[in-house]
């Protein structure tokens, strides 16, 4: 795998560490890192189950179990990137830049790329009812830059689309300008948004709904 | 837009950026889950009677997940999974093993499980089932009346074999 350079914020000490954005995993590679995830997630499923905290404000991608669809993820078409740190996946996303068309302004039929999968490891999860702060930030938004880099690299101009998680639509929305586009039936009615040429060039530029 | 010291974005953007993903109890994005059927669903099936079944069965013997997880010796991930995901699939063993700890009848918790056709019996008692039953904490004189009736109707088929 190849990759640059990043660094990413620890939350205990507020300092910037250095850290690898690899290129160049495949779907099935998300096995590899289920194995590293699991143990934590397991863990924070005991914390939260033990605090008594109300299931509407558990990570809804707490339950997720990879290994399980093994068979499907050997044959899906998506390439990936994840960030490395202290020798640790801490953010993973697969994206996909066939067959699939923007469906916002003037750009409406263009390919864009499709992210497909984005996740952030459990150990970087905030969760204040069970006192978990997080290790690391920025890991997320590192991982949704590249995928706007990514486009421009296609020639896409930076076109993203995406399914959020309920828990995940004001970020797209407000921290990274998206458009949301209804909800699709054929995604289990996740909220669809979108990133069209013209806002990518404002993210990239600001950051945030600026 | 990148980093003197990195190829990757600056850091005034990324604290900018790190201030939305704090605003969120999550930044995951989830078009390949929903495909494979890793996401909750929205619409009473099956599996969501299955899921809950378990939980009620297993808050009717004051049983915490851990408890059931290492009494039936099934994965605590699985029995979260089971019980949060209407569109959870567990196997074979999974569900035998619950239904021993259970006290529920396997051959029966397999239909309900989508692991093997349903009896209109069963159906029928599994849509009465779903639409009397609401996660809370404990469980209410009609949660146990409509757990009772379910598990009766699962025994009298059973025992017609």
């Amino acid at each position: 795998m190849s990759g640059i350079q990043i660094q990413i914020q620890s939350r205990s000490t507020g300092e910037f560490v250095d850290a690898s954005l690899l290129d160049g995993m495949a779907a099935q590679d998300l096995l590899l890192v289920e194995r590293e995830w699991l143990a934590e997630r397991s863990l924070v499923a005991q914390e939260l189950l033990r605090a008594g905290v109300e299931r509407a404000k558990w990570p809804q991608s707490l339950h997720w179990n990879w290994s399980k669809k093994a068979p499907q993820l050997m044959l899906l078409e998506s390439t990936g990137f994840g960030v490395v740190c202290e020798s640790l996946w801490q953010g993973v996303m697969l994206t996909k830049t066939a067959s699939y068309f923007a469906r916002l302004g003037s750009d409406k039929g263009k390919p864009l790329v499709y992210v497909d999968f984005l996740e952030i490891a459990p150990w970087n999860w905030v969760i204040p009812e069970i006192g978990r702060d997080g290790r690391y930030r920025m890991i997320g938004s590192t991982l949704f830059w590249r995928a706007v880099q990514q486009s421009e690299e296609e020639g896409f101009h930076g076109r993203v689309g995406l399914h959020a998680l309920p828990q995940s639509e004001s970020f797209y929305e407000k921290g990274c300008g998206m458009t949301p586009l209804g909800r699709d039936a054929t995604k289990q009615n996740l909220l669809y948004f979108e990133l069209s040429r013209e806002q990518a060039q404002r993210h990239l530029q600001k950051g945030g709904d600026a | 837009m990148t980093n003197n010291k990195t190829n990757g974005p600056d850091r005034e953007w990324l604290l900018k950026m790190a201030e939305f993903e704090d605003s969120c109890r999550s930044i995951s994005a989830g078009g390949m889950a929903a495909d494979l059927g890793l996401l909750p669903a929205t619409q009473s099936g099956p599996h969501r009677v299955f899921g809950r079944l378990i939980e009620f069965a297993r808050r009717k013997k004051s049983l915490s997940v851990e408890q059931l997880a290492e009494r039936a010796q099934v994965d605590l991930a699985d029995i979260v999974d089971i019980e949060m995901n209407e569109m959870a699939a567990p196997d074979v063993r999974t569900v035998f093993q619950l239904a021993t700890v259970l006290d529920l009848p396997s051959a029966r918790l397999m239909e309900v499980a989508g692991l093997a056709s349903p009896r209109p019996e069963v159906s029928s008692a599994a849509l009465k089932f779903a639409a009397r039953s609401e996660p809370t904490a404990k469980l209410s004189r009609d949660e146990r009346d409509a757990l009772e009736e379910f598990v009766k109707v699962l025994v009298e088929t059973s025992d017609k074999g």
